[in-house]
């Protein structure tokens, strides 16, 4: 029984270095001099550990703009983030606790879209925003994102559990409906309102498929397409294409081990994988 | 104002914002989109023609599409099963506490959290012939460098590689908490008929963990079906096509041909296909109700 016991703690731990290994090794390589990188036996510690790979993406900045990449990710990914909270929340609470005319069907009609792939719309969203004049601009990388479904639908949920005497309490008080959102609901909502920003944000920094169509100017580009671009620029330097995906990996997995409660829940309570 | 104009008035103000953008970004791209997809319709072109059906007529003779179609099935082959597989175990291994689970929890989720073009810069390197540490390894223990990212035959299982790591994490969690679910005592029963470990695991675990099983498969297939970064990024769908996936072909048709109407009939056969596989989920979930009113 003992050895069945190493033998499996032995496993958990091979298993993983598998995971981890690779995001270590790209962590190595960006601290890589040139000249250990294209090595036929590689480097697992830097022999001479340098920031030239940094201060080379630094002074790059013109024609490869890492920096401006990442204000863009984080401009686009903490506006869309809040707003997707807020009209979500509101949006939710209105469903859950407010009685009008015509509100189940619209709830329905917003429900049924869960089912339609992001991708089967990626076109005609490209072709609205350039009717819109929106093309190469914040709002292109930012508000379509905003109509994704899931944030209402899962408030929702939570706003149902939040017993009803809490605002009959306040309506007594003489409160509108709209302060009772803002002092009930919401910090009663509090935990899953954090976590679905959590994935929202999460989902924003790394998306893909958006910023790609919305914008064609290197410099309103977001990190993951400016990362491609990057890639394709410098394939040779692989060292300088290490730093920028470290540069770009920071942010999330800051957020990932400050979040992990938060992230191992959601992802159990919604289906949502980050 | 009385209590009930009020109520309807708030309701439909705290509605507002999200509809506008609902409408504007989901609704109408989704009836747009059908609508295209029955035009010959070209970014460049002076007049969009409507042409009925004949994009949805053209992708059944078109061999690329076809290619793209059993392409994405591959991947899905590739990754479905034994993705899962791989979340299982880690969530198996996980739930039998081993000191450090928290630790070992954080380390396989990491890669999740990771971008698409992220993963896909370190597998380039990974997988690359000469400098790839996988081949150094290889030939070291006496195998051939292999060309993961760029032979016909290899292409694909080495982005499915890459995406059992990317994404086994979150399903591990699922698995994780279904496992959590199982109560001790049917494992101890088990044991008391004389049931070993497999047999436990055969007729206590899997049948328990059924919902979670049957959740993390079709959401597991629905996303493969929409497979895109990888190839897009990593092989552009080569070599020789070997990697072109659907999505990728109709990212292609649109942005790369111009070719509008026939890229939407390419993204309304996706979501018909989406669709179809949602149906069978539901129609499994009835069925284990069903079984369990029985």
């Amino acid at each position: 029984m003992k050895a069945g016991r190493v033998a499996l703690h032995l496993a958990m731990a091979a298993a993983a270095l598998v995971f981890v290994a690779p995001v270590c090794w790209m962590l190595v390589m960006s601290f890589l001099p040139e000249s250990e990188i294209f090595q036929p036996v590689p480097h697992w510690w830097p022999e001479q550990p340098t920031w030239s790979n940094y201060i080379e993406l630094w002074k790059r900045a013109e024609e490869a703009p890492v920096p401006r990449w990442f204000l863009n990710s984080a401009l686009v990914a903490a506006v869309g983030t809040s707003s997707y909270l807020l009209i979500s929340s509101m949006a939710a609470y209105a469903f859950s606790r407010l009685t009008f005319p015509g509100r189940d069907m619209v709830f329905f009609l917003v429900l049924a879209t869960l089912v339609i792939p992001g991708q089967v719309t990626i076109i005609p969203v490209f072709l609205l925003l350039q009717r819109l004049g929106w093309f190469n601009t914040y709002y292109a990388l930012i508000v379509p994102g905003l109509s994704g479904v899931f944030g209402v639908f899962l408030l929702r949920q939570f706003f149902l559990t939040i017993p009803r005497e809490l605002e009959e309490a306040a309506v007594m008080d003489g409160c509108s409906r709209a302060a009772i959102y803002r002092s009930v609901i919401l910090p009663i909502g509090k935990p899953a309102i954090a976590t679905l920003g959590i994935f929202s944000f999460l989902g924003s920094w790394n998306d893909f498929m958006l910023p790609l169509i919305a914008v064609n100017e290197n410099e309103m580009r977001t990190l993951p397409v400016g990362l491609m671009i990057f890639l394709g620029r410098y394939t040779m330097q692989y060292g300088l294409v290490m730093a920028a995906a470290v540069v770009a990996t920071i942010p999330v997995i800051v957020i990932f081990l400050l979040f992990q409660r938060h992230i191992v829940r959601g992802v159990v309570l919604t289906g949502l994988k980050g | 104002m009385n209590g009930r104009t009020e109520e309807r008035l708030t309701g439909y103000l705290f509605v507002a914002p999200y509809l506008v953008v609902f409408v504007a970004f989901l609704a109408v791209p989704v009836a747009y989109g059908l609508y295209i997809s029955l035009h010959d319709w070209h970014v460049l072109g002076q007049s969009r023609p409507f042409v009925g059906f004949a994009n949805y007529a053209a992708l059944l003779r078109d061999d690329l599409f076809h290619r793209a179609l059993i392409n994405t099935a591959y991947f899905a082959l590739l990754t479905v099963l034994p993705g899962n597989a791989v979340s299982l175990l880690l969530a198996l291994g996980l739930n039998a506490r081993v000191r450090g689970e928290t630790f070992f929890k954080t380390l396989y989720y990491l890669p999740v959290v990771l971008s698409v073009a992220v993963t896909a810069i370190i597998w380039r390197w990974l997988y690359s012939t000469e400098f790839g540490i996988i081949n150094h390894y290889l030939s070291a223990m006496g195998g051939p460098r292999l060309a993961w990212l760029n032979s016909p035959a290899l292409a694909m299982p080495s982005l499915g590689l890459m995406s059992i790591w990317w994404g086994a994490g979150g399903n591990m969690l699922i698995y994780l908490a279904g496992l959590r679910g199982i109560p001790d005592e049917y494992y101890e029963a088990a044991r008391m008929d004389g049931a070993g470990a497999w047999a436990r695991f055969r007729h206590v675990t899997l049948p328990l963990l059924r919902p979670a099983l049957l959740f993390c498969l079709v959401m597991s297939l629905i996303g493969s079906s929409q497979v895109f970064g990888q190839s897009y990024i990593l092989t552009g769908g080569g070599p020789h096509y070997s990697t072109l996936t659907v999505v990728l072909y109709m990212y292609q048709t649109g942005f790369s041909l111009y070719r509008m109407g026939y890229a939407c009939a390419v993204a309304y056969v996706l979501f018909a296909l989406v669709l179809g596989l949602t149906v069978v989920q539901y129609r499994l979930v009835a069925g284990r109700r069903e079984d369990m009113a029985a």
